[in-house]
């Protein structure tokens, strides 16, 4: 039973406080409710049985009727909702992104929904900020504040093994508190309807150790080094790709996502192809057969060689 | 006078009528003032807010149940028809004054615009 | 009054029916289009709601062979959005609801005992807009630019912007032209029911069916307005460029979910309270015994129409609202667990003190049990918060919201079609291929969607085009497709079984099934007049009681069996007392309905390929159509130019001040209130909500113009008033002039608007504030010039003599839209000019 509760975004397999708390309630919830649906589903079988006596003065149907419509009309549903609340209410207390004792901050992480990408930023890194796409990291342990919004259209933040979503609104930031018991990977994937690629519009979510997660934090507030083997390359996307893509040290486009540490990510395309190499230059050939409708033109107008080679380079960034 | 008044019909639409109107007034009431003056988080769930719509939330349930009441005494009295709505409402009644009193609950422990 | 008819004379009753056939029977050909006989579009309704349901099902079967493998290829993610897209909207409004509706309007004048709805016109319009609306929809996948956004059409991805094809516009056109049709059905069901029983049917006699559809028709009015307003600011933005849901201009994306949502869940119960009134009509009469707790059941009724206006925010708990709102919504979802329990145990307790048998109809009732109460635990898990913000949008919602709306709908719906066979074909259903149909539909559906909880539990979000194997998805999807096939044959068993019937079915004794209700004393198939005579009713079970009406009925031994007058006449009784008031006369077959639909539909096609000009004319041969329409009314030749009732019978309604058609108007008021209140909540919304809201310090529009346009407008009413109180004392002196002296009034009111809207400048498409303002004025504008228009024609009719002392009825029904209009008008004053003048801009 339980491996098949398993899996990188199943809720029945929590990885944080939040979501273990649901995925309680939701075993209480559905022992519940069988007993109630096998209840009522076998007094209404039972009542078709034939060849009883009926002779019941009208005074004894109405006291059965009343009985029957008191107990399950209203003691039964008001009861329950009584129970589930006394439960629930609590579980969503805990969730709200309240002041933590002893002035201690949560840490706070933007993420901003595109379509159809992610965009990661860490305001408050020491050492100033941190941006990146489509992959979170996160400490283990500790309480994240998750600030988001949307910057196009509605789109929504889950990551399933933490803890419920949130939607990320064009206009409005939205707070959500999540906190990761366990270190490890974690699938997550927009969840509100948000256009022809909302299904490729997925996010790599790691939680690691504090130190790691400064390490990692560090390691992008370093300097670029840009070595001078890929310098065709370079022209070439300071030509093509610099106004809509940033790579720290080369270019500052916003519209699409920051490349600066694209070596360092497991996927190309928020989700759509497995980085390995040679991934970035096939993904620049065929990406709008791989993710049709995606906002970057087509590249048809560039040979495939100085693809390929924008890709190596691409794939070199890797703080 | 006011005894044959709770036949009326219109009994059967008042109780949750009212307790649209009182719910409407307790979200709306809420969302202006979270937009306009949201109390500081620290204050969790004693504040003014909560207070007035506490308040507000019991005067509705006690005349509901008042309604309710007066309506069953009614139906007590009467035979056929008259005495159906007045049952059917007396019912409604209860139900609107539970309905408020469950709704509302919320107000004693959940701070107000977080 | 004549309480003695059943003492009456039996007369001939194949006599009998030639001569009300003579009046009431359908033409044949061509002049079939003009038809507005309640049976007859009652059946209309019900093919035309099938014929989407199998398109929305192909919809379905495309969507589950998408997903039944990962990483599929079958449909493009375009097409695919598209598909998923229209599933959910033909199958809700083109389907669920338009299908409820015909089966009401077919119904439930044979339930009350009446000839046929009280407004036999509108359904036709009903009708033709639904039918035309509908096709205008559908011609939109054919066209490869279907609305893609998903059934709920959130802003800003249905906007210009995200969405710049015409597919949202198909959306919200066409959606807006069938939901004419739904109000319509909605207004004349309500006043049908309230005003047209038979002699005797008090509240309390009603049939439980009756009350239901009450609360259907009740909801529908007040329901549908706030998805129409919002249907209608998404279209301006699209079209004109008024920026009312976007944020850079200050509107707010979350309002259409607002809007949207306070239409939509309502809109769950208006599709279950009709199924739920299914079943509670089918089980007293296969148990055999009278419904247990008939109050408890009327009380859970009215309880279920309010509380599930109270709703709609939990369709929104992640939009990131205060989790005190939160809670008070959730609690309100819980709530309305208590009146569908209710229900639940009522029709146990009665089966449970019946014999009750398992007929193929009560199988259906027994499947609706299981999987209804299997969505509504699942509703009660999604009502709490902390688990719904984990499931929502996942495939859990999308596995409860079919268990309630299939089990709530079509498992009572095919129930109720095989009871009601044999009167609507005359001929019964078979057993055994109807047992299988409900077992391949039974056993397919749960395969289908049982499984699906498990998938969204595992995390996989809804309307994902395709999934990868390392999800764990695959095998939950596979399993769901096969269910949704096995569903599909067994529902394909069922419309084989339906339609093997009309040829091979047995015909049907009188009254098959032992029921209570007066539906069953008609003829099978019923005539189109429905009762040859109208019997009176002292119990909740007529047909219990006297076993022999069917024959007394054909035999014109009760009320209104007289037909050489020509009229088609019914009761119109007390609402509460079911005394008998006045004698209604119905309009008969006409092409206005059918001519004023078609127009519309030119103004929808219009608009989609965006020719305004042309759309702006043929709105004006709409309206001129429809003015035509109501020319033919009261004492018009065509209406009913004599006055001669039998003696000791009720005068005419029009002769009266207190016809149906006041009561359609207070209906339509109500719908229209819901409309301006909806309105109104928008614009105290973005006011005080919206994220970058942004006002003049001083308000644009001129209030001392705006309180003088208003003093016209009340000064109009209530000379008006006084018209109409001196027709009460049947005093018609000066009442033409009275009304072009009113009509004069109202046409200073619209003059006055006009500067106020001229002077004030707004520029409607820079900013929202601007936007819902012009949108405001534009509205009271052209309320006010209906109610001059109107006024208008009653003056001219006075000259012809339609409307006097003797047929008074008219100018009251114009009063109460000028009251109305009053109303909106000071309540618009105030709130668009006086408030922001007192509170200030920078709120």
């Amino acid at each position: 039973m339980l491996a098949g509760c398993s899996g990188d975004r199943s809720i029945l397999d929590p990885a944080g406080q939040a979501a273990r708390e649901v995925a309680w309630l939701w075993w209480g919830m559905l022992a519940f409710s069988t007993l109630v649906l096998v209840v009522i589903t076998a007094l209404w079988l039972y009542a078709f049985r034939g060849g009883r006596p009926t002779e019941r003065s009208s005074r004894d149907e109405k006291r059965i009727a009343r009985r029957w419509i008191i107990g399950g009309g209203l003691l039964l549903p008001g009861l329950s909702i009584v129970v589930l609340l006394a439960f629930g209410v609590p579980v969503g207390q805990r969730m709200l992104p309240l002041p933590l004792p002893d002035g201690q901050q949560a840490e706070r992480i933007e993420v901003i929904g595109h379509q159809w990408w992610w965009e990661v930023r860490y305001p408050d890194a020491e050492g100033g900020e941190v941006v990146t796409s489509n992959q979170l990291m996160m400490p283990v342990g500790e309480p994240v504040d998750f600030h988001v919004t949307g910057a196009d259209v509605i789109h929504a933040f889950w990551i399933p093994r933490l803890g419920g979503k949130i939607d990320m609104i064009p206009g409005r930031t939205n707070v959500i508190r999540l906190e990761a018991d366990v270190a490890g990977v974690f699938g997550a994937q927009c969840a509100e309807f948000c256009g022809a690629q909302h299904t490729n519009m997925q996010l790599h979510v790691e939680a690691m150790p504090r130190d790691d997660f400064d390490a990692w934090l560090a390691e992008r507030q370093a300097p670029p080094e840009h070595s001078d083997d890929h310098q065709a390359a370079r022209d070439t996307f300071v030509e093509h790709c610099a106004s809509c893509h940033r790579v720290a040290g080369v270019s500052d486009g916003q519209q699409g996502p920051d490349l600066s540490d694209i070596g360092d990510r497991v996927s190309l395309g928020a989700g759509r192809l497995a980085m390995e190499e040679g991934a970035i230059g096939y993904w620049l050939r065929h990406h709008q057969q791989l993710k049709p409708g995606n906002r970057m033109p087509s590249h048809d107008h560039l040979d495939a060689e100085t693809l390929d080679d924008l890709g190596a380079w691409l794939e070199t960034l890797s703080p | 006078m006011s005894r044959l008044a709770l036949t009326h019909p219109l009994h059967l639409v008042i109780g949750l009528t009212l307790w649209s109107l009182w719910f409407v007034a307790i979200y709306g009431g809420l969302s202006v003032a979270c937009a306009v003056a949201p109390p500081a988080p620290e204050q969790g769930a004693l504040t003014a807010i909560n207070v007035v719509l506490g308040l507000l939330t019991a005067a509705t349930t006690a005349l509901l149940a008042w309604l309710a009441w007066a309506c069953l005494q009614m139906a007590r009295d009467e035979l056929g028809r008259p005495r159906f709505v007045a049952a059917v409402s007396a019912g409604l009644y209860l139900f609107s004054a539970v309905a408020t009193l469950f709704v509302g609950i919320p107000v004693i422990g959940v701070p107000p615009c977080l | 009054m004549s309480d003695t008819a059943q003492t009456a004379t039996p007369q001939d009753p194949q006599r009998l029916h030639e001569d009300m056939h003579e009046v009431w029977g359908n033409p044949r050909g061509l002049k079939a289009l003009t038809i507005v006989n309640h049976t007859t579009l009652g059946l209309r309704f019900m093919v035309t709601g099938m014929v989407f349901f199998l398109i929305g099902g192909i919809l379905a079967m495309l969507v589950r062979t998408q997903l039944a493998f990962p990483d599929q290829e079958f449909m493009s993610p375009e097409i695919y959005n598209q598909v998923f897209t229209m599933h959910g909207t033909v199958m809700m409004f083109l389907f669920a609801i338009p299908m409820l509706e015909g089966l009401a309007i077919y119904m439930i004048p044979k339930m009350i005992g009446a000839r046929d709805l009280v407004c036999p016109r509108l359904t036709s319009l009903g009708y033709w807009c639904y039918l035309f609306g509908g096709i205008i929809l559908t011609s939109s996948l054919f066209l490869e630019m279907a609305p893609d956004s998903g059934w709920f059409m959130y802003t800003p991805l249905s906007s210009g912007e995200f969405a710049p094809g015409p597919g949202s516009d198909f959306w919200l056109l066409g959606i807006t032209f069938v939901e004419i049709s739904a109000l319509s059905a909605g207004v004349e069901l309500v006043v049908s029911i309230l005003r047209t029983r038979t002699r005797g049917m008090s509240l309390d006699k009603m049939p439980l069916f009756a009350w239901y559809i009450l609360a259907m028709a009740l909801m529908i009015v007040v329901g549908f307005p706030p998805l129409i307003l919002a249907s209608i600011m998404l279209e301006l933005e699209r079209a004109v460029g008024m920026p009312f849901f976007e944020v850079a201009a200050g509107g707010d994306p979350i309002l259409w979910q607002h809007l949207f949502w306070l239409f939509g869940h309502p809109e769950v119960y208006i599709i279950f309270l009709p199924a739920a009134g299914i079943v509670s009509t089918l089980i007293p009469v296969f148990a055999g015994r009278p419904i247990v707790g008939y109050r408890w059941v009327v009380v859970a009724i009215i309880v279920t129409g309010f509380i599930s206006f109270g709703l709609w925010v939990h369709h929104m708990f992640t939009v990131g609202i205060p989790q005190l709102a939160q809670a008070f919504f959730s609690a309100a979802s819980m709530l309305v667990a208590v009146p569908t329990a209710i229900q639940v145990f009522v029709w146990l307790a009665t089966l449970w003190l019946g014999r009750p048998v398992m007929k193929l109809p009560m199988l259906w009732v027994l499947g609706f049990l299981i999987i209804f109460v299997c969505g509504g635990l699942t509703g009660v898990m999604l009502a709490l918060v902390p688990f719904n913000w984990q499931v929502h949008d996942t495939h859990f919602v999308v596995a409860h919201m079919h268990y309630v709306l299939v089990g709530g709908m079509l498992f009572p719906l095919m129930a109720g079609l095989y009871y009601w066979l044999p009167l609507f074909s005359g001929r019964m259903p078979s057993e055994r291929l109807g047992r299988w149909g409900f077992w391949l539909t039974f056993i397919g559906f749960n395969a289908t969607f049982l499984i699906m909880h498990w998938t969204g539990l595992l995390g996989m979000p809804r309307r994902i085009y395709t999934y990868e194997t390392v999800m764990g998805w695959d095998i939950f999807n596979l399993l769901s497709s096969i269910g949704g096939f096995v569903m599909s044959a067994g529902i394909a068993m069922v419309l084989l079984d339906i339609a093997l019937h009309f040829r091979f079915g047995r015909p049907a004794p009188q009254n098959p099934w032992n029921a209570d209700t007066l539906e069953w004393t008609t003829s099978m198939p019923p005539s189109a007049y429905n009762f040859a005579s109208l019997p009176r009713v002292d119990s909740r079970h007529p047909l219990w009681d006297d076993p022999e009406l069917p024959r007394t009925i054909a035999e014109g031994r009760h009320d209104l069996a007289v037909i050489d007058h020509g009229r088609r006449e019914l009761w119109g009784s007390d609402p509460l007392t079911g005394k008998v008031r006045e004698i209604i006369h119905l309009p008969g077959n006409s092409w206005w309905p059918l001519f004023a639909s078609l127009a519309l539909a030119v103004v929808c096609v219009c608009l989609l390929v965006r020719l305004y000009p042309l759309a702006g004319f043929a709105t004006l041969v709409a309206v001129g159509f429809l003015l035509r329409w109501s020319w033919e009314n009261g004492a018009h030749p065509k209406a009913a130019p004599d006055a001669q009732v039998q003696p000791g019978d009720p005068p005419l309604h029009s002769r009266t001040m207190d016809g149906p058609g006041l009561w359609a108007m207070s209906i339509a008021l109500l719908a229209n209130g819901s409309f301006f209140l909806s309105y109104l909540f928008g614009w105290f919304y973005l006011w005080t909500v919206s994220p970058q809201w942004s006002m003049p310090d001083t308000s644009p529009l001129s209030l001392p113009l705006m309180v003088l346009a208003g003093v016209a407008l009340t000064a109009g009413t209530l000379w008006l008033e006084k018209l109409v109180r001196g027709l009460r004392r049947q005093d018609d002196r000066g009442l033409a002039p009275g009304l072009f002296a009113v009509t004069a009034l109202g046409g200073a009111q619209l003059a006055l608007l006009i500067w106020v809207i001229w002077q004030a400048g707004l520029e409607a498409t820079e900013t929202a504030h601007d936007a819902v303002l012009l949108l405001g004025l534009i509205y009271v504008l052209l309320h006010g010039a209906l109610g001059t228009i109107l006024t208008l024609l009653q003056g001219l009719r006075v000259g012809y003599g339609y409307v006097s002392a003797e047929a008074p009825f008219e100018p009251a029904v114009v009063a109460r839209l000028w009251r109305y209009n009053l109303v909106v008008f000071w309540v618009v004053v105030f709130a668009l000019a006086a408030m922001p003048m007192w509170l200030g801009g920078g709120a």
